[in-house]
Protein backbone atom coordinates (compact mmCIF):
# COMPACT_ATOMS: atom_id res chain seq x y z
CA UNK A 1 0.00 0.00 0.00
CA UNK A 2 2.89 2.80 1.14
CA UNK A 3 3.95 1.93 -2.19
CA UNK A 4 1.45 2.49 -4.22
CA UNK A 5 1.04 5.68 -2.43
CA UNK A 6 4.17 6.50 -3.21
CA UNK A 7 3.94 6.27 -6.65
CA UNK A 8 1.02 7.73 -6.62
CA UNK A 9 2.50 10.64 -5.18
CA UNK A 10 4.83 10.36 -8.30
CA UNK A 11 2.74 11.04 -10.44
CA UNK A 12 0.99 14.22 -8.45
CA UNK A 13 2.35 16.39 -12.23
CA UNK A 14 0.35 13.64 -13.99
CA UNK A 15 -2.71 14.36 -12.18
CA UNK A 16 -2.30 17.71 -12.40
CA UNK A 17 -2.43 17.85 -16.10
CA UNK A 18 -5.10 15.54 -16.21
CA UNK A 19 -7.81 17.69 -14.07
CA UNK A 20 -6.57 20.97 -16.36
CA UNK A 21 -7.31 19.08 -19.20
CA UNK A 22 -10.50 17.53 -18.03
CA UNK A 23 -11.28 21.27 -16.54
CA UNK A 24 -10.02 22.60 -20.21
CA UNK A 25 -12.44 20.13 -22.24
CA UNK A 26 -15.52 21.09 -19.98
CA UNK A 27 -15.23 24.72 -20.06
CA UNK A 28 -14.19 24.71 -23.82
CA UNK A 29 -17.04 23.32 -25.30
CA UNK A 30 -19.60 25.82 -23.54
CA UNK A 31 -20.70 29.29 -24.43
CA UNK A 32 -20.62 30.04 -20.61
CA UNK A 33 -17.82 28.18 -19.43
CA UNK A 34 -16.63 29.20 -15.73
CA UNK A 35 -20.08 30.84 -15.15
CA UNK A 36 -21.48 27.03 -14.80
CA UNK A 37 -19.49 26.27 -11.51
CA UNK A 38 -21.85 29.38 -10.49
CA UNK A 39 -25.54 28.76 -12.19
CA UNK A 40 -25.83 25.35 -11.54
CA UNK A 41 -25.41 25.50 -7.57
CA UNK A 42 -27.15 28.72 -7.79
CA UNK A 43 -30.38 27.48 -9.67
CA UNK A 44 -30.44 24.38 -7.08
CA UNK A 45 -29.91 26.41 -4.06
CA UNK A 46 -33.17 28.63 -5.46
CA UNK A 47 -35.44 26.13 -6.24
CA UNK A 48 -34.39 24.24 -2.68
CA UNK A 49 -34.90 27.57 -0.57
CA UNK A 50 -38.26 28.23 -2.48
CA UNK A 51 -39.63 24.69 -1.58
CA UNK A 52 -38.38 24.08 1.49
CA UNK A 53 -37.28 27.65 2.97
CA UNK A 54 -40.58 29.31 1.40
CA UNK A 55 -43.39 27.02 1.63
CA UNK A 56 -42.34 24.67 4.43
CA UNK A 57 -40.81 27.27 6.36
CA UNK A 58 -37.82 24.65 7.54
CA UNK A 59 -35.97 26.19 9.79
CA UNK A 60 -32.41 25.58 9.75
CA UNK A 61 -32.11 25.80 13.94
CA UNK A 62 -33.14 27.63 17.05
CA UNK A 63 -29.85 30.06 16.42
CA UNK A 64 -31.23 32.49 13.96
CA UNK A 65 -28.58 30.85 11.14
CA UNK A 66 -31.19 32.42 7.72
CA UNK A 67 -32.12 29.29 5.80
CA UNK A 68 -30.58 29.78 3.01
CA UNK A 69 -26.94 30.22 4.20
CA UNK A 70 -27.77 26.93 6.30
CA UNK A 71 -28.84 24.94 2.45
CA UNK A 72 -26.32 26.40 0.37
CA UNK A 73 -23.45 25.48 3.00
CA UNK A 74 -24.71 21.38 2.70
CA UNK A 75 -25.90 21.84 -0.77
CA UNK A 76 -22.79 23.12 -2.25
CA UNK A 77 -20.47 20.15 -0.17
CA UNK A 78 -23.20 18.12 -1.46
CA UNK A 79 -22.96 18.71 -4.99
CA UNK A 80 -19.10 17.96 -4.74
CA UNK A 81 -20.29 14.62 -3.74
CA UNK A 82 -22.77 13.86 -6.24
CA UNK A 83 -20.18 14.93 -8.81
CA UNK A 84 -17.92 12.30 -7.76
CA UNK A 85 -20.61 9.66 -7.82
CA UNK A 86 -21.26 10.50 -10.74
CA UNK A 87 -17.68 11.48 -12.20
CA UNK A 88 -15.71 8.43 -10.81
CA UNK A 89 -17.81 5.68 -12.51
CA UNK A 90 -16.63 6.44 -15.92
CA UNK A 91 -13.11 7.50 -14.71
CA UNK A 92 -11.54 4.47 -15.64
CA UNK A 93 -13.62 3.57 -18.70
CA UNK A 94 -13.49 6.77 -20.61
CA UNK A 95 -9.51 6.96 -20.30
CA UNK A 96 -9.03 3.11 -21.83
CA UNK A 97 -7.40 4.26 -24.53
CA UNK A 98 -4.83 6.03 -22.76
CA UNK A 99 -4.46 3.46 -19.51
CA UNK A 100 -3.95 0.54 -22.11
CA UNK A 101 -1.29 2.29 -24.09
CA UNK A 102 0.85 3.87 -21.28
CA UNK A 103 2.24 2.82 -18.26
CA UNK A 104 0.92 5.01 -15.11
CA UNK A 105 -0.53 4.82 -11.50
CA UNK A 106 -3.81 3.80 -12.21
CA UNK A 107 -5.47 5.34 -9.37
CA UNK A 108 -4.61 9.03 -10.74
CA UNK A 109 -7.51 8.68 -12.87
CA UNK A 110 -10.50 8.12 -10.52
CA UNK A 111 -8.03 10.94 -7.99
CA UNK A 112 -8.47 12.91 -10.88
CA UNK A 113 -11.96 12.95 -11.14
CA UNK A 114 -12.29 14.29 -7.12
CA UNK A 115 -9.78 16.59 -7.78
CA UNK A 116 -12.03 17.63 -10.53
CA UNK A 117 -15.02 17.95 -8.94
CA UNK A 118 -13.27 19.46 -6.09
CA UNK A 119 -11.88 22.80 -8.17
CA UNK A 120 -15.43 23.00 -9.45
CA UNK A 121 -16.20 23.20 -5.28
CA UNK A 122 -14.22 25.69 -4.96
CA UNK A 123 -15.37 27.68 -7.76
CA UNK A 124 -18.38 28.13 -6.43
CA UNK A 125 -17.29 29.08 -2.78
CA UNK A 126 -17.60 32.36 -3.78
CA UNK A 127 -21.33 32.41 -4.21
CA UNK A 128 -21.32 30.84 -0.24
CA UNK A 129 -19.58 33.71 0.84
CA UNK A 130 -21.58 36.59 -0.69
CA UNK A 131 -24.77 34.79 0.83
CA UNK A 132 -23.11 35.01 4.23
CA UNK A 133 -21.89 38.05 4.04
CA UNK A 134 -25.55 39.56 3.08
CA UNK A 135 -27.78 37.27 5.31
CA UNK A 136 -25.43 36.69 8.08
CA UNK A 137 -22.50 39.74 8.38
CA UNK A 138 -19.55 38.04 10.69
CA UNK A 139 -17.12 35.58 9.96
CA UNK A 140 -16.23 33.94 13.49
CA UNK A 141 -13.43 31.21 13.96
CA UNK A 142 -15.84 28.67 13.21
CA UNK A 143 -14.50 30.05 9.56
CA UNK A 144 -11.58 26.98 10.41
CA UNK A 145 -14.18 24.21 10.62
CA UNK A 146 -14.36 24.57 6.84
CA UNK A 147 -11.08 22.79 5.66
CA UNK A 148 -11.62 20.20 8.23
CA UNK A 149 -14.99 19.15 6.68
CA UNK A 150 -13.56 19.63 3.40
CA UNK A 151 -10.12 17.34 4.22
CA UNK A 152 -13.08 14.82 5.74
CA UNK A 153 -14.43 14.86 3.07
CA UNK A 154 -11.56 14.57 0.63
CA UNK A 155 -10.41 11.42 1.77
CA UNK A 156 -14.13 9.91 1.95
CA UNK A 157 -14.17 11.17 -1.75
CA UNK A 158 -10.82 9.37 -2.73
CA UNK A 159 -12.18 5.88 -1.22
CA UNK A 160 -15.37 6.46 -3.08
CA UNK A 161 -13.78 7.39 -6.56
CA UNK A 162 -11.11 4.25 -6.42
CA UNK A 163 -14.02 1.86 -5.87
CA UNK A 164 -16.77 3.07 -8.04
CA UNK A 165 -14.42 3.21 -11.10
CA UNK A 166 -12.61 -0.16 -11.16
CA UNK A 167 -16.48 -2.07 -9.89
CA UNK A 168 -17.68 -0.02 -12.40
CA UNK A 169 -15.61 -1.86 -15.57
CA UNK A 170 -16.52 -5.02 -14.56
CA UNK A 171 -20.33 -4.36 -13.70
CA UNK A 172 -22.22 -1.75 -15.32
CA UNK A 173 -24.72 -1.93 -13.00
CA UNK A 174 -22.62 0.31 -10.93
CA UNK A 175 -23.25 3.44 -13.21
CA UNK A 176 -27.61 2.56 -12.13
CA UNK A 177 -27.08 1.85 -8.83
CA UNK A 178 -25.33 5.26 -8.47
CA UNK A 179 -27.46 7.03 -10.18
CA UNK A 180 -29.96 5.78 -7.62
CA UNK A 181 -28.10 7.01 -4.70
CA UNK A 182 -27.72 10.32 -5.83
CA UNK A 183 -31.40 10.83 -5.50
CA UNK A 184 -31.60 8.85 -2.37
CA UNK A 185 -28.65 9.94 -0.34
CA UNK A 186 -29.55 13.78 -0.80
CA UNK A 187 -32.50 13.06 1.22
CA UNK A 188 -30.76 10.80 3.52
CA UNK A 189 -28.50 13.65 4.20
CA UNK A 190 -29.27 16.22 6.99
CA UNK A 191 -29.01 18.75 3.49
CA UNK A 192 -32.58 20.66 3.00
CA UNK A 193 -33.46 20.02 6.52
CA UNK A 194 -31.22 20.28 10.18
CA UNK A 195 -30.29 16.67 11.97
CA UNK A 196 -32.32 18.28 14.94
CA UNK A 197 -35.19 17.28 12.95
CA UNK A 198 -33.95 13.65 12.18
CA UNK A 199 -33.31 13.30 16.08
CA UNK A 200 -36.84 14.60 17.35
CA UNK A 201 -38.86 12.68 15.00
CA UNK A 202 -40.61 9.64 16.45
CA UNK A 203 -38.27 6.69 14.75
CA UNK A 204 -37.42 4.20 16.26
CA UNK A 205 -33.70 4.39 18.14
CA UNK A 206 -31.48 2.34 15.18
CA UNK A 207 -33.37 4.00 12.82
CA UNK A 208 -31.11 6.95 14.32
CA UNK A 209 -27.96 5.15 14.84
CA UNK A 210 -27.82 3.64 11.06
CA UNK A 211 -28.63 7.25 9.83
CA UNK A 212 -26.10 8.53 12.09
CA UNK A 213 -23.18 5.92 10.44
CA UNK A 214 -23.30 7.31 7.33
CA UNK A 215 -19.89 9.23 7.38
CA UNK A 216 -21.34 11.74 5.42
CA UNK A 217 -23.85 12.74 8.10
CA UNK A 218 -20.51 14.22 10.17
CA UNK A 219 -19.34 15.61 7.24
CA UNK A 220 -22.30 18.12 6.55
CA UNK A 221 -22.59 18.75 9.74
CA UNK A 222 -19.65 20.26 9.95
CA UNK A 223 -20.00 21.98 6.65
CA UNK A 224 -23.25 23.80 8.80
CA UNK A 225 -21.14 24.05 11.40
CA UNK A 226 -19.32 26.91 10.07
CA UNK A 227 -22.69 29.51 10.07
CA UNK A 228 -24.64 27.96 12.59
CA UNK A 229 -21.57 28.00 15.14
CA UNK A 230 -22.86 24.67 16.58
CA UNK A 231 -20.48 22.15 16.50
CA UNK A 232 -21.43 18.63 15.99
CA UNK A 233 -21.30 16.14 18.62
CA UNK A 234 -17.52 14.26 19.23
CA UNK A 235 -19.21 11.31 18.11
CA UNK A 236 -20.65 12.00 15.18
CA UNK A 237 -17.21 13.54 14.29
CA UNK A 238 -15.18 10.43 15.16
CA UNK A 239 -17.76 8.35 13.28
CA UNK A 240 -17.13 10.32 9.84
CA UNK A 241 -13.72 10.24 10.49
CA UNK A 242 -13.34 6.51 11.07
CA UNK A 243 -16.00 6.04 8.12
CA UNK A 244 -13.94 8.15 5.69
CA UNK A 245 -10.56 6.46 6.52
CA UNK A 246 -12.41 2.97 6.26
CA UNK A 247 -13.50 4.24 3.04
CA UNK A 248 -10.75 4.91 1.78
CA UNK A 249 -9.00 2.32 2.77
CA UNK A 250 -11.57 0.03 1.36
CA UNK A 251 -11.53 1.90 -1.85
CA UNK A 252 -7.84 1.48 -1.95
CA UNK A 253 -7.93 -2.03 -1.25
CA UNK A 254 -10.53 -2.80 -4.15
CA UNK A 255 -8.94 -1.06 -6.51
CA UNK A 256 -5.46 -3.07 -6.17
CA UNK A 257 -7.46 -6.14 -6.10
CA UNK A 258 -9.36 -5.72 -9.13
CA UNK A 259 -6.65 -3.71 -11.10
CA UNK A 260 -5.06 -6.84 -13.30
CA UNK A 261 -8.93 -7.71 -14.16
CA UNK A 262 -9.79 -4.22 -15.05
CA UNK A 263 -6.52 -3.87 -17.23
CA UNK A 264 -8.22 -7.03 -19.37
CA UNK A 265 -11.25 -5.74 -19.51
CA UNK A 266 -10.60 -2.25 -20.99
CA UNK B 1 26.87 -11.47 -17.55
CA UNK B 2 23.24 -10.07 -17.10
CA UNK B 3 22.63 -7.27 -19.22
CA UNK B 4 18.90 -8.16 -20.55
CA UNK B 5 16.75 -5.65 -20.19
CA UNK B 6 13.34 -7.18 -20.62
CA UNK B 7 13.47 -10.76 -18.50
CA UNK B 8 9.99 -12.98 -19.27
CA UNK B 9 10.00 -16.04 -17.25
CA UNK B 10 7.49 -18.33 -17.22
CA UNK B 11 4.53 -15.50 -18.37
CA UNK B 12 1.11 -16.49 -18.75
CA UNK B 13 -2.49 -14.34 -19.05
CA UNK B 14 -5.69 -15.45 -18.40
CA UNK B 15 -8.78 -14.16 -20.43
CA UNK B 16 -12.32 -14.98 -20.35
CA UNK B 17 -14.49 -15.48 -23.60
CA UNK B 18 -17.76 -15.63 -22.35
CA UNK B 19 -20.01 -12.55 -22.22
CA UNK B 20 -21.09 -12.72 -18.76
CA UNK B 21 -17.73 -12.57 -17.68
CA UNK B 22 -18.30 -9.75 -15.60
CA UNK B 23 -21.03 -11.58 -13.07
CA UNK B 24 -18.17 -13.71 -11.38
CA UNK B 25 -17.28 -10.88 -9.15
CA UNK B 26 -16.93 -12.69 -6.25
CA UNK B 27 -13.98 -14.74 -7.60
CA UNK B 28 -11.85 -11.49 -7.77
CA UNK B 29 -11.98 -10.86 -3.99
CA UNK B 30 -11.47 -14.57 -3.15
CA UNK B 31 -8.02 -15.11 -3.05
CA UNK B 32 -6.14 -18.85 -3.08
CA UNK B 33 -7.72 -21.76 -3.40
CA UNK B 34 -7.97 -24.00 -6.02
CA UNK B 35 -9.04 -22.06 -9.00
CA UNK B 36 -9.61 -24.40 -11.79
CA UNK B 37 -9.94 -23.30 -15.29
CA UNK B 38 -13.19 -22.41 -16.52
CA UNK B 39 -14.38 -23.48 -19.31
CA UNK B 40 -14.79 -20.49 -21.05
CA UNK B 41 -10.97 -18.99 -20.01
CA UNK B 42 -8.23 -19.30 -22.30
CA UNK B 43 -4.61 -18.78 -21.65
CA UNK B 44 -3.89 -16.17 -24.27
CA UNK B 45 0.05 -16.58 -23.13
CA UNK B 46 1.55 -19.12 -21.46
CA UNK B 47 5.20 -20.45 -20.25
CA UNK B 48 6.62 -17.41 -22.19
CA UNK B 49 10.09 -17.18 -21.19
CA UNK B 50 12.40 -14.67 -23.09
CA UNK B 51 15.18 -12.17 -21.94
CA UNK B 52 16.01 -9.35 -24.02
CA UNK B 53 19.28 -7.92 -24.21
CA UNK B 54 19.57 -3.59 -24.92
CA UNK B 55 19.88 -3.04 -28.23
CA UNK B 56 18.03 -5.56 -29.52
CA UNK B 57 15.24 -5.43 -32.13
CA UNK B 58 12.97 -8.16 -32.03
CA UNK B 59 10.25 -8.95 -34.23
CA UNK B 60 6.68 -10.59 -32.88
CA UNK B 61 5.41 -12.71 -35.21
CA UNK B 62 2.17 -15.46 -35.74
CA UNK B 63 -1.06 -15.55 -36.96
CA UNK B 64 -3.95 -13.21 -35.67
CA UNK B 65 -5.64 -13.78 -32.30
CA UNK B 66 -1.70 -15.85 -30.81
CA UNK B 67 -1.13 -13.21 -28.09
CA UNK B 68 1.01 -10.63 -29.84
CA UNK B 69 -0.18 -7.70 -29.14
CA UNK B 70 -0.74 -9.22 -25.89
CA UNK B 71 2.68 -9.72 -25.13
CA UNK B 72 3.63 -6.16 -26.18
CA UNK B 73 0.79 -5.13 -23.68
CA UNK B 74 2.80 -7.50 -20.93
CA UNK B 75 5.96 -5.62 -21.65
CA UNK B 76 4.56 -2.09 -21.51
CA UNK B 77 3.00 -3.35 -18.15
CA UNK B 78 -0.63 -2.14 -19.31
CA UNK B 79 -1.72 -6.00 -17.85
CA UNK B 80 -0.46 -8.10 -15.34
CA UNK B 81 0.28 -11.44 -15.75
CA UNK B 82 -1.65 -14.19 -14.15
CA UNK B 83 1.71 -16.18 -13.68
CA UNK B 84 4.95 -16.08 -13.81
CA UNK B 85 6.68 -12.20 -14.11
CA UNK B 86 8.07 -9.77 -16.32
CA UNK B 87 10.57 -7.20 -15.52
CA UNK B 88 12.48 -4.40 -17.71
CA UNK B 89 15.32 -2.34 -16.43
CA UNK B 90 14.43 0.74 -17.94
CA UNK B 91 11.62 3.09 -18.64
CA UNK B 92 9.12 1.44 -21.63
CA UNK B 93 7.49 4.25 -24.47
CA UNK B 94 4.14 4.04 -25.00
CA UNK B 95 2.55 1.23 -26.96
CA UNK B 96 2.36 2.49 -30.18
CA UNK B 97 -0.80 0.78 -31.72
CA UNK B 98 -3.38 1.72 -34.17
CA UNK B 99 -5.45 4.37 -31.60
CA UNK B 100 -2.29 5.46 -30.18
CA UNK B 101 -3.40 6.03 -26.99
CA UNK B 102 -5.01 9.46 -27.71
CA UNK B 103 -8.60 10.67 -26.48
CA UNK B 104 -11.03 11.60 -29.13
CA UNK B 105 -12.09 14.35 -27.80
CA UNK B 106 -8.57 16.43 -27.18
CA UNK B 107 -6.55 18.11 -30.10
CA UNK B 108 -3.96 16.45 -31.72
CA UNK B 109 -1.39 19.19 -29.69
CA UNK B 110 -3.38 18.81 -26.40
CA UNK B 111 -3.01 14.79 -26.71
CA UNK B 112 0.59 15.21 -27.60
CA UNK B 113 1.23 17.52 -24.26
CA UNK B 114 -0.72 14.73 -22.58
CA UNK B 115 0.99 11.23 -23.52
CA UNK B 116 4.52 13.65 -23.59
CA UNK B 117 3.70 15.15 -19.77
CA UNK B 118 2.62 11.47 -18.88
CA UNK B 119 6.31 10.29 -19.59
CA UNK B 120 8.02 12.69 -17.60
CA UNK B 121 8.17 16.03 -20.16
CA UNK B 122 8.22 19.13 -18.19
CA UNK B 123 6.94 22.15 -18.86
CA UNK B 124 9.96 23.27 -20.86
CA UNK B 125 10.89 20.06 -22.53
CA UNK B 126 6.94 19.96 -23.91
CA UNK B 127 7.42 23.50 -24.94
CA UNK B 128 10.36 22.54 -27.43
CA UNK B 129 9.47 19.15 -28.29
CA UNK B 130 6.17 19.45 -29.10
CA UNK B 131 6.38 21.48 -32.45
CA UNK B 132 8.54 19.55 -33.14
CA UNK B 133 6.52 16.69 -33.00
CA UNK B 134 3.86 18.15 -34.82
CA UNK B 135 6.00 18.64 -37.10
CA UNK B 136 7.25 15.46 -37.41
CA UNK B 137 4.03 13.87 -37.80
CA UNK B 138 3.40 16.21 -41.10
CA UNK B 139 -0.20 16.60 -40.59
CA UNK B 140 -0.64 20.37 -41.27
CA UNK B 141 -3.65 22.03 -40.73
CA UNK B 142 -4.49 18.99 -38.10
CA UNK B 143 -2.79 20.34 -34.98
CA UNK B 144 -5.90 22.14 -33.17
CA UNK B 145 -8.66 19.51 -34.78
CA UNK B 146 -9.92 17.37 -32.09
CA UNK B 147 -8.28 13.72 -32.97
CA UNK B 148 -11.57 12.12 -33.15
CA UNK B 149 -11.70 13.76 -37.03
CA UNK B 150 -8.15 11.88 -37.83
CA UNK B 151 -7.96 9.10 -40.03
CA UNK B 152 -5.59 6.26 -38.72
CA UNK B 153 -2.80 6.84 -40.99
CA UNK B 154 -2.56 10.50 -39.33
CA UNK B 155 -3.28 9.13 -35.44
CA UNK B 156 -0.29 6.75 -35.83
CA UNK B 157 1.92 9.23 -37.47
CA UNK B 158 1.63 11.65 -34.58
CA UNK B 159 1.82 8.53 -31.97
CA UNK B 160 5.19 8.12 -33.50
CA UNK B 161 5.93 11.03 -33.50
CA UNK B 162 5.90 11.48 -30.13
CA UNK B 163 7.49 7.99 -29.73
CA UNK B 164 10.50 9.21 -31.74
CA UNK B 165 11.04 12.25 -29.29
CA UNK B 166 11.53 10.23 -25.84
CA UNK B 167 14.45 9.41 -24.91
CA UNK B 168 13.36 5.83 -23.28
CA UNK B 169 15.34 3.03 -23.99
CA UNK B 170 12.39 0.42 -24.79
CA UNK B 171 10.37 1.10 -27.45
CA UNK B 172 7.24 -1.13 -28.71
CA UNK B 173 5.55 -1.00 -32.03
CA UNK B 174 2.23 -2.89 -32.54
CA UNK B 175 1.85 -3.47 -36.10
CA UNK B 176 1.64 0.09 -37.23
CA UNK B 177 4.22 0.45 -40.24
CA UNK B 178 0.99 -0.83 -42.58
CA UNK B 179 -1.21 2.30 -42.27
CA UNK B 180 1.36 5.00 -42.75
CA UNK B 181 1.57 6.47 -45.98
CA UNK B 182 4.93 5.58 -48.28
CA UNK B 183 6.98 8.88 -48.00
CA UNK B 184 5.86 8.76 -44.05
CA UNK B 185 7.07 5.22 -43.92
CA UNK B 186 10.19 6.08 -45.11
CA UNK B 187 10.84 8.04 -42.68
CA UNK B 188 10.01 5.58 -39.64
CA UNK B 189 12.75 3.38 -41.07
CA UNK B 190 14.92 5.99 -40.97
CA UNK B 191 13.91 7.13 -37.29
CA UNK B 192 14.14 3.44 -35.87
CA UNK B 193 17.03 2.93 -37.64
CA UNK B 194 18.25 6.20 -35.95
CA UNK B 195 16.96 4.49 -32.84
CA UNK B 196 18.44 1.62 -33.06
CA UNK B 197 21.81 3.03 -33.60
CA UNK B 198 20.95 4.99 -30.42
CA UNK B 199 21.49 1.54 -28.98
CA UNK B 200 17.36 1.39 -28.05
CA UNK B 201 15.94 -1.91 -27.56
CA UNK B 202 12.71 -2.44 -30.20
CA UNK B 203 9.96 -4.85 -29.84
CA UNK B 204 7.55 -4.94 -32.97
CA UNK B 205 5.13 -6.98 -33.82
CA UNK B 206 4.36 -7.12 -37.54
CA UNK B 207 3.10 -9.28 -40.42
CA UNK B 208 5.31 -7.69 -42.99
CA UNK B 209 8.45 -9.53 -43.59
CA UNK B 210 10.53 -7.43 -45.09
CA UNK B 211 10.31 -4.87 -42.19
CA UNK B 212 11.41 -7.31 -40.20
CA UNK B 213 13.98 -8.66 -42.17
CA UNK B 214 15.23 -4.94 -41.73
CA UNK B 215 14.75 -4.27 -38.51
CA UNK B 216 15.19 -7.23 -36.63
CA UNK B 217 18.40 -9.32 -35.48
CA UNK B 218 15.89 -11.75 -33.51
CA UNK B 219 12.27 -12.97 -34.00
CA UNK B 220 9.87 -14.90 -31.53
CA UNK B 221 7.52 -16.94 -33.41
CA UNK B 222 4.18 -17.63 -31.32
CA UNK B 223 1.80 -19.90 -31.95
CA UNK B 224 -1.46 -20.31 -29.74
CA UNK B 225 0.00 -18.15 -26.83
CA UNK B 226 3.27 -20.63 -27.04
CA UNK B 227 6.71 -19.45 -27.68
CA UNK B 228 7.50 -22.11 -30.78
CA UNK B 229 10.97 -20.20 -32.13
CA UNK B 230 13.53 -17.75 -30.16
CA UNK B 231 15.92 -17.40 -32.35
CA UNK B 232 17.23 -15.39 -35.22
CA UNK B 233 14.43 -13.48 -37.42
CA UNK B 234 15.55 -15.54 -40.01
CA UNK B 235 14.55 -18.51 -38.58
CA UNK B 236 11.41 -17.35 -36.84
CA UNK B 237 10.38 -16.32 -40.05
CA UNK B 238 10.92 -19.85 -41.40
CA UNK B 239 8.75 -21.21 -39.02
CA UNK B 240 5.76 -18.77 -38.90
CA UNK B 241 5.40 -19.57 -42.77
CA UNK B 242 6.32 -23.47 -42.52
CA UNK B 243 9.26 -23.95 -44.02
CA UNK B 244 11.37 -25.74 -41.01
CA UNK B 245 10.16 -28.96 -40.06
CA UNK B 246 12.06 -29.91 -36.78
Amino acid sequence: MTSSVAAVWRSRGVLGLLVRRDLTVKYQQSVLGYLWSLIEPLSVAATYWFVFGVLFQTRASTDGVPYLLFLASGLFAWIWVSGVLGAATTALTTQARLITTIKVSREVFPIGRVAGTFFEYVAALPVLLLIAIFYHGRFGPYLLVLPLAVLIQLVFLVGVSLLLASLNVMLRDVERVVRLLQRVLFYALPIVYPLDLVMSAPLPRWVEVVYQLNPLVGILELHHAVWTENFPSAALVVTSVVGSLIMFLGGWWVFHRLEPSVLKEL
Amino acid sequence: MDDAIIEADGLGIRFVKNRRRNLKLREYFVQGGKRRLRVDEFWALRNVSFKIKAGDAVGVIGKNGTGKSTLLKLIAGVLFPDEGSIVTHGRVAPLLELSAGFSNDLTGRENVQVVGALHGMNRAELKEKVPKILEFAEIPGFHDTPVRHFSTGMRVKLGFGVIAHLPHPILLVDEVMAVGDKDFRQKCYKTIEQMLGEGRTLVIVSHNEADLRRFCNRGLYINSGILEVDGPIDEALAAYNGLVRT
